[in-house]
């Protein structure tokens, strides 16, 4: 079949797939991989991108120690670490629940699912600015709804320090339950009739079937939606700005947010890349072993 | 055990309890999106009050601060002034100010439709080259190439902005339209060829090799057959990479400032009299996001596809 193919009129099959790759490949190489060269040499100088014609100085590993050896990033990491495991657990807990409940098949399952769905599709940072609106403490919705179920008196979510961590927490599960949820939902969907059909006949409990089929079958694509929920909120950046931009003090400060105050105010541009290829490593890495375990539990 | 219906069917009961649970999560969730929109029909004073007025006197004030500049003007200055022409001249004379101009706001839409667009129509046209190669040809390294164009999608925004941010200063595409179509493209390539690969590989070879067999050339065959055959595939895409492009708020915001800056770095600074003006932001805010509710119930059948890159489809 493939010699018949071959012989046709016009460009040869490998001249074309090489047509066809090239400018794709050749903008990511321009856009993202030179970029991201460039960082992991500015990554080893003393390099200031605001002051023009300075040559920049070779530091070695400077940089690098520096950070590794600095709490304050390490205290950024937590946070972001205190960040990424809550939304992660939460929406994971959620988004199930939500998801085996849509699995009954009722009326209107489609047009529900649709309108749950809304707020993943929209721009973070304009949903960072309107629950800047929601929590406000004077006229905010969301702690006039609190203290009517439980009078707290005035408080503040996004100013104070003990709340904020949580105010990011909630929108960010707010806006991204649905993810896992249609996620979880497609696996339910996947799983074949008979395997309960067997269980029924084998007298197995509704409890049984849950643990033994259900769960199982459902678990990959749970690890899979929370592998992108996972990357995602580590580089976490454009809706916690609008929502508390890392404060207060630097009490909701993710890694990307404090990245970007020593890129872009500080202009510290050979220390800001070497943080930046410190987080982007950590990624690959977290990202790497995630997939492997994945598979093993897909295979099993 | 009730042995009249099928084991597999949940019971009436059992059904109507998961749909009130999901009705009342909807309810919930929708709230807040709900609340912004009212806020934009409310005026400044009663968007500030406590409690939160569910019911309120509707009022476009929020729409008009949203769309011009206003200044406040002592009340002799005002009185000597020619009645208003216009009902939201005389809505804003009744807050005791004037109208100075148009605001920035339509110029910041624009942007967000100018960039919206041309990324799109860029990436998903040289997605769909790379998707259909990867999908028929036989390429060296296919694995390792379709993992490396995923890869680009996890390098945090901020990591290469600032190499980008030099390489624009340099190349004069700094703060213009076209240099953040360029990096909107490049973005959304991952999604795009991911995506269109899967759509694509739906499509049976056959229908271009009996193409050919009838003299069609390979090119013809790929424009003529294929691209008609993966047009819902392509137009999900499409509304994917256009959501992205529509929300994308980081490089946007280190990247661009007056000419070509869109929408999302904008909304929040809306500023009124004595801080920020909710009505006018509540105003901003459902203007840009009623394009996306229409594109997600649009959508919906894909939705699972778009946001898993084609790993998970229904």
């Amino acid at each position: 079949m493939k010699s018949a193919v071959k012989n046709f009129k016009g460009l040869s099959d490998k001249a074309i797939a090489w047509i066809f790759i090239t400018p794709t490949l050749i903008l990511l190489l321009a856009i993202n991989i030179y970029p991201l060269i460039y960082a992991i040499r500015m990554s080893f100088t003393n390099f200031y991108a605001n002051k023009i014609g300075r040559e920049p100085k070779f530091v070695g590993l400077k940089n690098y120690q520096k950070i590794l050896g600095d709490e304050e990033i390490w205290e950024k990491m937590q946070i972001t670490a205190h960040f990424v495991c809550w939304t992660l657990l939460l929406q994971a807990l959620i988004g199930l629940g939500l998801a085996l409940l849509l699995n009954r098949k009722f009326k209107g399952n489609e047009l529900l699912t649709t309108l749950i769905v809304l707020p993943m599709m929209l721009s973070p940072a304009v949903v960072g600015v309107f629950w800047t609106y929601l929590y406000n403490p004077q006229v905010g919705l969301f702690n006039y709804v609190v203290n009517f179920f439980y009078d707290f008196g005035v408080f503040d979510m996004i100013g104070s320090s003990t709340l904020a961590p949580w105010s990011i927490v909630i929108v960010d599960t707010w806006m991204w339950t649905p993810f896992t949820m249609l996620i979880c939902l497609a696996g339910l969907r996947s799983i074949p009739n008979y395997l309960y059909e067997a269980a029924e006949v084998d007298r197995a409990s509704k409890w049984q079937q849950f643990i033994h089929i259900t769960l199982p079958s459902v678990l990959p694509f749970l690890l899979l939606a929370l592998l992108f929920r996972g990357i995602e909120n580590f580089k976490m950046f454009d809706l916690v700005v609008e929502l508390t931009s890392g404060g207060p003090g630097s009490a909701t400060e993710l890694a990307s947010i404090n990245l970007k105050r020593e890129a872009f105010e500080k202009w510290k541009t050979g220390y800001s890349s070497a943080f930046a290829v410190i987080l982007f490593v950590t990624i690959f890495g977290f990202g790497n072993v995630y997939v492997k375990v994945m598979n093993k539990i897909k295979e099993r | 055990m009730d042995t009249s219906r099928s084991p597999l069917e949940p019971s009436g009961f059992s059904r109507k309890l998961a749909a009130t649970i999901i009705i009342v999560y909807m309810v919930v969730t929708l709230i807040p999106i709900t609340w912004i929109v009212a806020t934009s029909f409310k005026s400044v004073d009663s968007a500030i009050s406590y409690p939160p007025e569910v019911f309120f006197e509707p009022s476009l004030e929020g729409y008009v601060n949203l769309f011009t500049n206003r200044s406040r003007q002592p009340k002799e200055y005002l009185d000597s002034l020619p009645p208003p022409e216009t009902w939201y001249e005389e809505l804003v004379r009744s807050r005791e100010m004037v109208i100075t101009g148009p605001s920035k706001f339509i110029g910041r839409y624009s942007n967000s439709l100018i960039i919206g667009f041309g990324a799109t129509f860029l990436s998903v046209f040289l997605g769909a080259l790379a998707a259909y190669a990867f999908s028929r040809f036989k390429v060296p390294l296919k694995d390792d190439l379709m993992f490396f164009i995923l890869s680009t999608r996890m390098f945090p925004p901020i990591a290469v902005a600032v190499p980008i941010f030099i390489m624009y200063r340099k190349l004069g595409l700094g703060d213009t339209h076209l240099g953040m179509i360029i990096l909107y493209t490049v973005v959304n390539l991952s999604l795009a060829v991911w995506l269109l690969k899967g759509f694509m590989d739906e499509i049976p070879k056959e229908y271009e090799e009996a193409a050919m067999i009838d003299g069609y050339s390979r090119m013809q065959a790929f424009f003529k057959v294929v691209l008609p055959q993966a047009m819902t595939g392509i137009a999900a895409t499409a509304i994917f990479c256009m959501i992205f492009s529509w929300n994308e708020y980081a490089f946007a915001v280190l990247l661009t400032q007056f000419n070509a800056q869109t929408a999302p770095p904008f909304i929040p600074t809306i500023i009124g009299e004595g801080g920020l003006d909710w009505p006018a932001i509540g105003a901003g805010t459902t203007l840009f996001l009623i394009p996306v509710m229409i594109f997600t119930v649009v959508l919906r059948k894909h939705l699972l596809r778009g946001i898993t890159f084609g790993a998970v489809r229904k």
